[in-house]
């Protein structure tokens, strides 16, 4: 008692001593001074909000062997009480502020991430290969000499294709289904010109689920994939058929051939590996695709999305 | 043999427009040339060559069955090949270097006149062996020769009544059980009848590695590896709250560093 007594006296003490100093303002000095103590009131709040309990209570173990050498009892039950109050009552809340702050960051920077990543890969996936290109190119040559009307058909055809394949076309609007059945239309149009009777296709769509969200160019890749993996390397072709459903609230679309089947160790190319990138920057695990294995043979590829009609734009 | 023989040519390619195109153009550019024949892939055009003799194939690359490289290696010698190709480009890299000449499809009439030309000039000539070009060309396709080792990127396995296709990276880990090896992803599980013996040939050793004689693990999928109470490694996984022990002839796998 009497060794702290001193203390206090020795502090109002200090300031007396050099008066020069002082016209500055108390005021000013005062002021940062509270302005520290709220500061630090507020971080000793957010420290109680969040500390653990069995910190608290090592923390109350030094405080009471504090008290105990100060001889100051009260002032440590006074804190005790005090402290644990305001944990109770304002600590959840607090915390709750803290964990809410930090999620909404946190899902803010993931969804930033995952447009980036999808924009990134979408553009990958738009590629054109300029095999395609310049052999419908070199048909288109051949049809205007001897079938002209089928060489302009053709001609459309690849207008078509090419309008919705570049990536400065797709922009905007959110893709439909309907728009990726035309897109492909457009494709195996062209690839049945060119492979004549070794290409049949199929495309059972109900009308209803044209206006379908779908992600741009996915439908295009399996195609792309059926005809160079399953169809072109046999001789005799085979067929095509797109289908889709509704299938639990999912939208289901199936791309079968009748084809060579699937080569387990053949890497056919970052095509299915950026489809399901994009479906899981897109969805993040509300979708999928599935590579089934038809007991006739050949590959059936399966894209599923939670089923979503696209906004009307005027 | 052959008394002022009229050149002879066998036409290759899988799309009949384009053998109509380069016949047309042919015809333009060399009315002489006989078009023997016409071929729409690779196996059918050596067959053909062998029944018809002809001086000239022009061999389209991309084809069905046996694609243009490989054709071109066992016509090597018996006509002057001239490679028909839409978009190449190591092969127009290869060729410019080479005896072969090529043509770019949509084939345009000044070049194949000159393409022409130098045929006439060679004819005269045995067709060249050219192993060496072809040899280079087929490794940049990689259509065959020596490659690196292939391992298995995707598991053709049952998924309740379904066959499937899982790529590898999708799987967590193959286990051992009964007279089957259970494939496990993040959302199912599936069965295949492949043993884990045989697996760990096929698959990728830098993507899989075996932790036990009955298990082996995606080393991605791994989240952590901890000690339980009787010193033994277990594997904890990403996207699975299954834990796998590691036997001790493979705690070298974690040894720390």
């Amino acid at each position: 008692m009497s060794t702290d007594q001193p203390n206090p006296g020795a502090a109002s003490a200090a300031p007396g001593s050099p008066p020069p100093l002082q016209p500055p303002g108390i005021k000013q000095t005062f002021r940062d001074g509270w302005r520290v103590i709220v500061e630090l009131w507020w971080r000793f709040f957010d420290w109680l909000a969040v500390v653990s309990w069995k910190t608290l209570l090592v923390v109350y173990l030094l405080c009471l062997i504090l008290a105990a050498m100060l001889h100051r009892p009260m002032t440590f039950f006074f804190f005790v009480i005090v402290s644990v109050i305001i944990k109770v009552v304002a600590g959840g809340k607090r915390r709750a502020e803290l964990t809410a702050r930090q999620a909404t960051q946190r899902a803010e920077d993931e969804q930033l991430e995952r447009r980036v990543l999808e924009a990134r890969l979408q553009a990958l996936q738009a590629q054109i290969e300029p095999h395609f290109l310049f052999n419908t190119l070199g048909s288109i040559d051949q049809l205007i000499q001897t079938d002209p009307p089928r060489a302009s058909k053709m001609q459309q055809s690849l207008i078509r294709y090419l309008r919705s394949a570049m990536p400065q076309m797709r922009e905007g609007a959110r893709p439909t289904l309907g728009q990726q059945i035309d897109l492909c239309r457009a494709f195996l149009d062209i690839m049945a010109v060119r492979m004549e009777e070794r290409l049949q296709t199929v495309i059972n769509v109900p009308e209803g689920l044209k206006s379908a969200v779908f992600p741009s160019m996915m439908l295009q890749t399996l195609v792309e994939n059926a005809i160079k993996h399953g169809l072109e390397p046999r001789a005799t072709g085979g067929q095509i058929t797109i289908t889709a459903e509704i299938a639990g609230g999912q939208l289901t679309v199936h791309v079968l051939d009748n084809g060579v089947g699937f080569m387990p160790k053949g890497n056919e190319g970052v095509g299915l590996a950026n489809i399901r990138e994009r479906l899981k920057a897109l969805y993040s695990g509300r979708a999928e695709l599935i590579i089934g294995v038809p007991a006739a043979g050949g590959t059936c590829a399966t894209i599923k999305v939670p089923y979503e009609i696209a906004p009307v734009t005027a | 043999m052959r008394a002022t023989p009229a050149p002879t040519a066998v036409i290759v390619d899988d799309e009949r427009l384009m053998r109509e195109q380069i016949a047309g153009r042919l015809k333009e550019a060399w009315p002489e040339l006989v078009i023997v024949g016409e071929a729409g892939n690779g196996r059918e055009a050596v067959a053909m060559v062998g029944s018809l003799e002809p001086d000239i194939v022009f061999l389209d690359i991309n084809m069905p069955e046996m694609d243009g490289i490989k054709a071109a290696q066992a016509l090597a010698g018996r006509a002057h090949l001239v490679f028909v190709t839409a978009y190449d480009q190591y092969a127009i890299s290869a060729f410019d270097h080479g005896a072969i000449d090529y043509l770019l499809k949509p084939v345009e009439p000044a070049r194949v006149a000159l393409a022409c030309r130098r045929l006439r000039e060679r004819l005269q000539q045995k067709p060249a062996p050219m192993d060496e070009l072809l040899e280079e060309l087929s490794q940049r396709f990689g259509s065959s020769g020596v490659k690196p080792r292939e391992y298995m990127r995707w598991v053709q396995a049952s998924v309740g009544a379904n066959l499937r296709m899982i790529p590898t990276s999708d799987i967590l880990f193959f286990r051992a059980e009964d007279k089957y090896t259970r494939v496990q992803t993040e959302g199912f599980e599936a069965l295949i009848r492949k043993p884990i013996k045989e697996l760990i040939d096929e698959l990728d050793p830098k993507e899989f590695w075996q932790i036990h004689r009955s298990t082996v693990v995606r080393v991605d999928a791994i989240a952590q590896v901890s000690r339980n109470f009787s010193g033994k490694q277990i594997v904890h996984l990403k996207g699975s709250d299954e834990k796998l022990e590691v036997s001790r002839s493979f705690n070298h796998l974690f040894k720390q560093m």
